[in-house]
Formats: C-alpha cells, sequence, structure tokens
C-alpha cells in the first residue's frame, strides 16, 4: 500500500480543493486502496511558494498550486495570465491545450509531471467606487501582486500598490486600496461585500491551477496504479473546469445577491482593454522566445 | 581563536541587526510615499505612485536573514530559552554531565538543520529558483541565510560545549541565571 | 501505531529533552523528527527545511521585531516613569493601583499589534521594570502581562483571526469587529481580579503613593502625553490608510527614535543597545517559532490533530457536549502546538462538525481565539511564556503558573460567549448589516 501527501493551498470549501478531493477518492477506489492520497488543503502542510519545490525535491509526491507563481522562471508558466488573450472558457481550454507540450517539458526538466489543469473563473475588477470608463480609472489605487498585474496598472493609468491576500478587507476599509482584479470566486470567498461594492465582469484571463507530481514517486506505482492515476487525473480535469463553470455564475449571482452592484464593462473600457491586452500579448511573446511563439501559433489556429 | 570565534558572533549579529533596519527603512520609506501621496491628493497634485516593489517577499527575506544570522550571537548571550529547572535541582556536580549532554543533543540537532537547509539552498540554485512577486529574487540567496545561520549556530555551541568541558560550565550561563527584570546590562 | 499512543509517546519524548536544558527551539525539532522517523515515510531532513523556510519568511512576522525594537528603545528612554509617574495619582484609589497599567497597557496595544508575543514583548519591557522599581508583587506582574498580551489576538488587528478568515472563508471583516466586545470584556475581567486580588491581599501591595491635589495631579497627568501622542499615531497610521497593520510597527519604531531623541536620550550606544537586544530576542522568538513550524509540519504528517478531531466527530456528540470536547481538546492541544498550527490543522475536520452543530462560524471564530489565548499561556509550547523567559529569567513552567487564574478567566469568558453568543454576533450585525 502506497500512501501520499498532496499538499493545496486553498481550504476546503474551494471548489479546486473539492475537485482534489474527490479526484484522492477515484484513485482509492480505482486502485482497490492500494494507493491512498491525503489531501492538505489551505497550506496546512506545505506553503504556497514552496509546493512545487516540495514536489520537485520528493519531500512530498504531489501537489497543486496556480501555474502563474512560476512566472519568475520562464514566461512560459504565465501564458494564462496574459490580460485579454484569452477570456472565455473555451478560449482558455485552447490556450491550455497550445501551452500544455511546452508546460509539460518545462515541468519535465525539473523531474515533475503535470496530472491535470483546471481554469479559475474569469478575473473580474472589484472596486468601491463605479468605473464606467476607462478615464474613470486613472489615478484608482489597484492591487498589484505580480509583474503582469503591475504592468496593467500602468497601461491603465492606474496606481499599483501592493496588498498581502490577508490584508485585503483592511486595506479597502482604511482606503490604501481601491480596486482589485481577482475572480468572483475569491471576491466571495472573502466576503467583499462587507468592504467594496462593484463587480466589473470583465473576462480578463481565466488563471489556471496544476497538481503536479514527482515523476519518480510516480514510477514507483504499479502498472495498475499509474493506469488508475491517470484516469482519475482525466476525469478530475473534466470534472474541474465543469465545476469552474458552474462556480462562475453561482459566485457572480451571490455577489448581486449580497449587494454588490455586478456589471458589464462599458463599451469604452472593452476597447481600452483590448489595447492593453494587445500591448501586454506583443511584450510576452517577446520575453517567451520561441516557445511564446509556438503557443501563440498554436492558439490562433 | 578565541578572538576569531567572537569576531564571527558579533559579525553576524551586526549583519542581523542591519537586516532588521534595512526591513525598517523599506517599510517607512514606503509609508512616507504614502503621506506624500495624501498630501499630494489633498492639494490636488499629481501622486507618485511609488512603490517599494516585493516589499512584503522582501521583508519576509530580511526576516529569516536576520533572524538566523542572529542565532549564534543569541545562544552565546544566553538569550535562547531552554528549561533550567531540572538542572538546577540537580546540583552543580551532576549539572555538568547533563549540560554536556544537551549541549552535545543540541550541536547534532543544529547540525542537522545546517545540512538540510543548506541542500535547500543548493538546489534552488541548482534548479535557478526566483521568488514570485513583482522583483524575481533569486531563493539561493535568503536560503543561504539560514544555512549559514545555522551553521554559526552550531559552531557556537561546540564552543559551549568545550568551554563547559574544560571549564565546567557553559559561559552563557551567567547571563542565563542574571537575567532578571531591570538588571540586565 | 494509533494516534494516541504515537501522540504520548512525542509527548514523553517532549519533556525528556526540555528536561535535559536542551533549547526549547531544538527541542521542539527533535520531538518533530522523531515523529517524522517513527510514524511517516516522508524524508524529515527536506521536511525540515522547507517548513523552516516557510515559517521564518513570513511578512506579518516582521511586526514582531519592530515592535520588539519599539520596546528595546522606549526602555531606554524615560517614557516609562514618565507615563507610571503620571498614571499613579490618578489610579492611587483603584483596587490593584498601578498593576492595571499591564491590562489597560496590553489593551491599547493590541489595538496596533496583531500577535500575542508582540504585545506582551513591547508593554512588558516597558512597564515590568518599573513595576519591580516600585515594589509591585511580581508575580501578578507578570501573570497579568502574560493574560493581557493574548487580547493581542482578539482585539483587532489579529493574525489569528486573518489564518481563521481564510481557512474557513468567514469575512475578516466581521470577524475582527467581532473581537471588541469579548476583548473588552476580558480585559475588565482581568482588571477585576487584580483588583480583587489586591483588596484580598493587602500586605503584598507597595506602599500607597502619597496624595496629591487635582492641581498637581493635572500636572503630572501631562507627563502622559508622550505615550499617548506614540499609541495614537501608530493606531492612526492604521486606520488613516497610511500603513497596514504589519507595517504599522515600523511607524511605531520611527516614532519611538523621535521620541528618544526629543527626550534626549538617543546617542550611539542606546541605539546600539535597542537594536542589538531586540535583533538577539526576536532572534529567540523566530528560532522557536522556526522548531514550531518543523513541528506542526510533521504533526500534518503523521495525522494525530486530523485523528483526534476525527475521533471526536465519530462520538455524535450534542452541540452542547461537542463545544465542551472541542474546549477540552483545544486546550490540550495548545499545550503542545501554538495557536495558528492548531487552526490550519484541526479545521478540515472541525468546521464541518461545527457547522452540522449549528454554531455560527463567526461566533465560532471567536471562541477559537480565545482558546487560542489559552494556549498562548500553558506550557510547554506558549509564546507568552517564551516572551515573559526571556525578560525575566522566570521558567515557563513557573510563569505558567502565575498566568493560572488569568487562563481560568478565559475559560469563563469561554462559557460566557457559549451562554450569550451575542457577545460576539451583536456588534458585527449591528455595524455590518444597518448601512
Ligand atoms: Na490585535
Ligand atoms: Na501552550
Amino acid at each position: 500500500q502506497t500512501k501520499w501527501d498532496l499538499p493545496t493551498p486553498y481550504p476546503d470549501g474551494n471548489f479546486h480543493t473539492k475537485n482534489i478531493v474527490q479526484f484522492a477518492e477515484d484513485v482509492k477506489a480505482a486502485t482497490g486502496g492500494s494507493l491512498q492520497i491525503t489531501v492538505h488543503a489551505n497550506q496546512s502542510l506545505i506553503k504556497h511558494p514552496d509546493i512545487k519545490n516540495a514536489v520537485r525535491s520528493g519531500t512530498v509526491p504531489a501537489g497543486e498550486l496556480l501555474v502563474s507563481r512560476l512566472a519568475n522562471e520562464s514566461p512560459i508558466y504565465e501564458v494564462d495570465s496574459v490580460p485579454f488573450l484569452a477570456s472565455s472558457y473555451d478560449a482558455a481550454k485552447k490556450l491550455y491545450a497550445a501551452q500544455k507540450p511546452i508546460l509539460e517539458k518545462k515541468l519535465g526538466e525539473q523531474g515533475l509531471m503535470l496530472l491535470f489543469s483546471v481554469a479559475w473563473p474569469p478575473q473580474g475588477i472589484f472596486a468601491k467606487q463605479e468605473l464606467n470608463t476607462l478615464a474613470d480609472l486613472k489615478g484608482v489605487k489597484f492591487r498589484a501582486y505580480s509583474k503582469s498585474t503591475e504592468r496593467v496598472a500602468q497601461l491603465a493609468g492606474m496606481v499599483p500598490v501592493q496588498i498581502e491576500a490577508s490584508d485585503i478587507a483592511t486595506a479597502f476599509a482604511t482606503g490604501r486600496v481601491g480596486a482589485m482584479i481577482t475572480s468572483p470566486s475569491t471576491g466571495t470567498d472573502s466576503k467583499v461585500w462587507d468592504f467594496l461594492s462593484h463587480y466589473y465582469d470583465t473576462q480578463a484571463w481565466l488563471p489556471r491551477n496544476m497538481v503536479i507530481v514527482n515523476k519518480a514517486a510516480f514510477d514507483k506505482l504499479s502498472d495498475a496504479e499509474k493506469q488508475a492515476v491517470r484516469e482519475a487525473a482525466k476525469k478530475a480535469e473534466e470534472r474541474g473546469w465543469e465545476m469552474s463553470a458552474i462556480e462562475t455564475k453561482e459566485k457572480t449571482d451571490l455577489l448581486a445577491k449580497n449587494g454588490i452592484k455586478v456589471t458589464a464593462p462599458s463599451d469604452d473600457m472593452k476597447k481600452g482593454f483590448a489595447e492593453i491586452g494587445a500591448t501586454m500579448t506583443a511584450e510576452w511573446e517577446k520575453a517567451a522566445g520561441e516557445d511564446g511563439k509556438a503557443i501563440l501559433d498554436a492558439y490562433r489556429n | 581563536m578565541r578572538a576569531a570565534l567572537d569576531r564571527l558572533y558579533s559579525l553576524s549579529l551586526w549583519l542581523a541587526g542591519l537586516c532588521l533596519v534595512a526591513i525598517a527603512v523599506l517599510v517607512g520609506l514606503q509609508v512616507g510615499a504614502r503621506l506624500l501621496d495624501s498630501a499630494l491628493r489633498t492639494l490636488g497634485l499629481e501622486q507618485t505612485g511609488f512603490i517599494v516593489p516585493s516589499l512584503a517577499e522582501i521583508g519576509g527575506f530580511l526576516l529569516a536573514a536576520a533572524s538566523f544570522l542572529a542565532l549564534g550571537a543569541s545562544l552565546k548571550a544566553g538569550s535562547h530559552i531552554r528549561v533550567t529547572m531540572l538542572l538546577a535541582l540537580v546540583g552543580e556536580a551532576r549539572r555538568r554531565p547533563m549540560e554536556l549532554f544537551a549541549l552535545g543533543v543540541s550541536a547534532l540537532a543544529s547540525g542537522y538543520g545546517t545540512w538540510y537547509t543548506a541542500k535547500l539552498a543548493l538546489d534552488s540554485w541548482t534548479f535557478n529558483e526566483k521568488s514570485y512577486g513583482i522583483v524575481p529574487v533569486p531563493l539561493v540567496i535568503p536560503q543561504a541565510s539560514l544555512a549559514i545561520g545555522l551553521a554559526i549556530l552550531t559552531i557556537a555551541i561546540l564552543d559551549e560545549l568545550h568551554e563547559t568541558a574544560v571549564r565546567g560550565r557553559p559561559s552563557f550561563r551567567s547571563a542565563e541565571d542574571a537575567i532578571a527584570v531591570g538588571k540586565e546590562a | 501505531m494509533d494516534a494516541v499512543t504515537l501522540a504520548s509517546l512525542l509527548i514523553v519524548v517532549l519533556f525528556l529533552v526540555l528536561g535535559t536544558g536542551t533549547w526549547i527551539a531544538l527541542a521542539l525539532g527533535i520531538v518533530a523528527y522523531a515523529g517524522m522517523v517513527i510514524a511517516v515515510s516522508a524524508p524529515p531532513g527536506q521536511v525540515l527545511a522547507t517548513s523552516v523556510w516557510g515559517a521564518a519568511t513570513s511578512w506579518d512576522l516582521t511586526a514582531l521585531p519592530m515592535f520588539i525594537w519599539m520596546g528595546e528603545i522606549l526602555y531606554r528612554t524615560r517614557l516609562s516613569q514618565d507615563m507610571f509617574s503620571g498614571l499613579a495619582p490618578w489610579m492611587r484609589a483603584l483596587p490593584g493601583r498601578l498593576l492595571h497599567v499591564n491590562v489597560v497597557g496590553c489593551t491599547i496595544f493590541a489595538a496596533v499589534s496583531g500577535s500575542s508575543a508582540a504585545t506582551c514583548a513591547t508593554i512588558g519591557r516597558i512597564s515590568l521594570p518599573e513595576l519591580k522599581k516600585r515594589g509591585y508583587d511580581e508575580r501578578l506582574a507578570i501573570g497579568t502581562l502574560a493574560g493581557g498580551g493574548t487580547l493581542g489576538l482578539l482585539i483587532p488587528p489579529s493574525l489569528i483571526m486573518i489564518v481563521y478568515g481564510a481557512a474557513t472563508e468567514q469575512s475578516i471583516a466581521r470577524l475582527f469587529i467581532a473581537g471588541i466586545v469579548p476583548g473588552i470584556i476580558v480585559a475588565g475581567l482581568f482588571m477585576a481580579y487584580v483588583g480583587g486580588w489586591a483588596l484580598l491581599n493587602p500586605g503584598r501591595m507597595p506602599e500607597r503613593e502619597p496624595s496629591m491635589p487635582l492641581r498637581e495631579r493635572l500636572a503630572a497627568g501631562w507627563r502622559l502625553i508622550p505615550v499617548i501622542l506614540l499609541i495614537l499615531g501608530v493606531i492612526g497610521s492604521i486606520y488613516g490608510g497610511f500603513a497596514s497593520a504589519t507595517e504599522a510597527a515600523v511607524v511605531g519604531v520611527a516614532l519611538s527614535l523621535v521620541m528618544s531623541r526629543a527626550m534626549g536620550t538617543l546617542d550611539w550606544a542606546s541605539f546600539r543597545d535597542g537594536l542589538l537586544g531586540a535583533t538577539r530576542t526576536s532572534c529567540m522568538i523566530a528560532f522557536i517559532l522556526a522548531g514550531a513550524a518543523f513541528l506542526t509540519t510533521a504533526m500534518g504528517f503523521t495525522g494525530i490533530p486530523r485523528a483526534l478531531a476525527e475521533w471526536i466527530g465519530a462520538m455524535n456528540l450534542s452541540p452542547w457536549q461537542l463545544l465542551l470536547a472541542l474546549t477540552l481538546f483545544y486546550m490540550v492541544l495548545g499545550c503542545f502546538l501554538d495557536g495558528i498550527s492548531m487552526v490550519v490543522l484541526t479545521t478540515a475536520v472541525i468546521m464541518p462538525l461545527v457547522q452540522a452543530a449549528g454554531f455560527d462560524l463567526i461566533w465560532f471564530g471567536i471562541y477559537i481565539v480565545i482558546v487560542v489565548e489559552m494556549a498562548q499561556i500553558t506550557p510547554p509550547v506558549g509564546f507568552n511564556l517564551y516572551v515573559l523567559q526571556g525578560m525575566t529569567g522566570r521558567s515557563i513552567f513557573r510563569i505558567g503558573l502565575y498566568a493560572l487564574p488569568f487562563f481560568l478567566i478565559l475559560a469563563i469568558v469561554v462559557a460566557l460567549l457559549a451562554i450569550f453568543p451575542d457577545l460576539a454576533l451583536w456588534l458585527p450585525r449591528t455595524m455590518l448589516e444597518a448601512g
């Protein structure tokens, strides 16, 4: 009997976690209990920044993380977070298919294997005030947590500010930040109606999480177990994307139900964002070199 | 030897202190910029929008360096705490072998930690791992501070082991015994 | 090996290693290592490195050395003498007199700091020497500090509430507001205890300060201005939107340096001694946190907390029995794990039980914060005890004894909270749902 520990960054109630717990149960059932995966949610075993390294070094055999957290290692990891490049589930799926071979190659260089990858709901703008035109964004304090969110702020004329996830509520309440971009999931999970009022469904990008496994640990499994893991992973990926779409609808409704003003962005804003998207796609392509070009070519065909 | 060791502890303590000063300066810059921007906004002027990039991440790295680089000096100063009730109870004659045992066990534990944090840093270097935020910091740098700090701690424990074997009591003993409210130097 | 046997074995190892005089941080690490080797196939050395690294680089933790530094700077000024001389004529008639400074100081400081150890360390550095000089009972002085420091967690901002809110998807804003009334009640009961103790033990109180006419009292009160300005400055930087709760600690350092300069106590020697003293003290705490982090991760791998929580779940208790069982469970766990670890390791199993029993999760958050406060002052793993041992040289077990009355008061507040849930829920309801 083999026991695996699988650390994840998000809490038990999150749909990614639920999906992974189901994956673990599927594996257990398919192997007749010979492979048991314990999911450790909410960074309780390993902190998010260290999960990739922990899997790579074999400290844990498998783990989940946000793909774009690895952006500073290679731009390949952040193609899902290039703003307005792929802003629907269909487009995000297509982009994932285009990225997958190169993503697997990159992970393979570190002895890692991709099991499955599931998108978050599309990213929208949460704000304390009405934002009707691109001009309204000027001077708004916008939460930047990575290079690309900082760049979005710059291009839209906003003021980037750095706010840690744990500090978001206080920062909005005391006025250190005025707007942020995240998914309706994260928005409802952090009960944004307690401190802000508007949501703009900009569908800027659909970031993905991935579940990775240490290749050496995987190779130690029997053929039947390997097969069970692969099949459960395939099912988890399909199920996860469906859960994500349902999550988008449910959580957006929940925002509205709790008094957040949910609106589609104005045409002016859409146009402005499209331009920002084009600029940032070009910048990303330049940074990502040949692999980047290959991904974009595959995506656009 | 004695002088070289003492210089090592003092140097690493100063480095640790400077890391704390660096945190204060970086955060101070950020808070200062916010104050300035708020003043500019009130006056209807253009804001600077200045941020200290990756402040939280770099602050965390500096904290780790500050905490670990100070380990050896803190041991020598008797700042690290332990339960000495039993040691005080058994009397001076039996205390010495117990002290030697505790120091031996501690040296092993600290050496073990040194080895594996060094391995962590080395791996990060091999795989060229970077931090996540706006500034891509090579993780080997802050991780090395852990390994170096623990190495100095191991040296300090061995130093005390030697002191205790030769003189019968660790050199931090007087500091440990003397710490009382308002009485420290 | 089942969870209970393994847990008992590890507790024996912990007491053995601690008993020989091994440093606490290393002792925790040794227990973690033993647990990993006995029960887990994961590589212990790598788990050590990953967990220590993860714990050592916490941004929120940077507030701790900054507040400790602030305490060291202020300790080298006239601030605490001034504060005590200013307060003494006013507190003369109040049973317990200046001992209340610890509780009130911690309560006010808790509005600035999200951590219990930082509150304890900062206020302790300022008040303990002065209380001792004035002849107050040391046991009560240390006990009030240990207990009062825990208010750092209940009065917003609070690190543990942020961790709980993220783990259970509850509103952090609501949790913060919900902590205010229970925080004030705890502070009030602490003060009532101090007053009652003073009335019952007049022989152990120092001589009463001479009485003063009102004009002189007002003049003495003038000496409180610096400390009031300092506190307003730090709180103001948070609520004015200039600093996060973490960053506010640096505002405290800056203001303390300015104050020290203005009082003429800032020179190179005092700056150096303050900085290096703070470096050593925060190193001591961070080192124990690192050892505790390895222990926490090892516990996660062994599955002990999860198994114990599942065991409680399997008992099919009524809501009241469940609450009682959980309180006992967290009290025992609290002796061996730090508060944040307790929350992250058990929420996965405990929360479904709590929800099924019909408890409000905001209410439960406040309940768990108070139980975690109790854990801060029970040996052998309790960070307020470490801070105070570092400061006074008394052993953590002895300090735990001094803190026992305050532990019991917290237990009473837990009971009050269970009987009157609105103590926690009324304020967030009125503040957030009226508008
Ligand atoms: Na607080
Ligand atoms: Na405890």
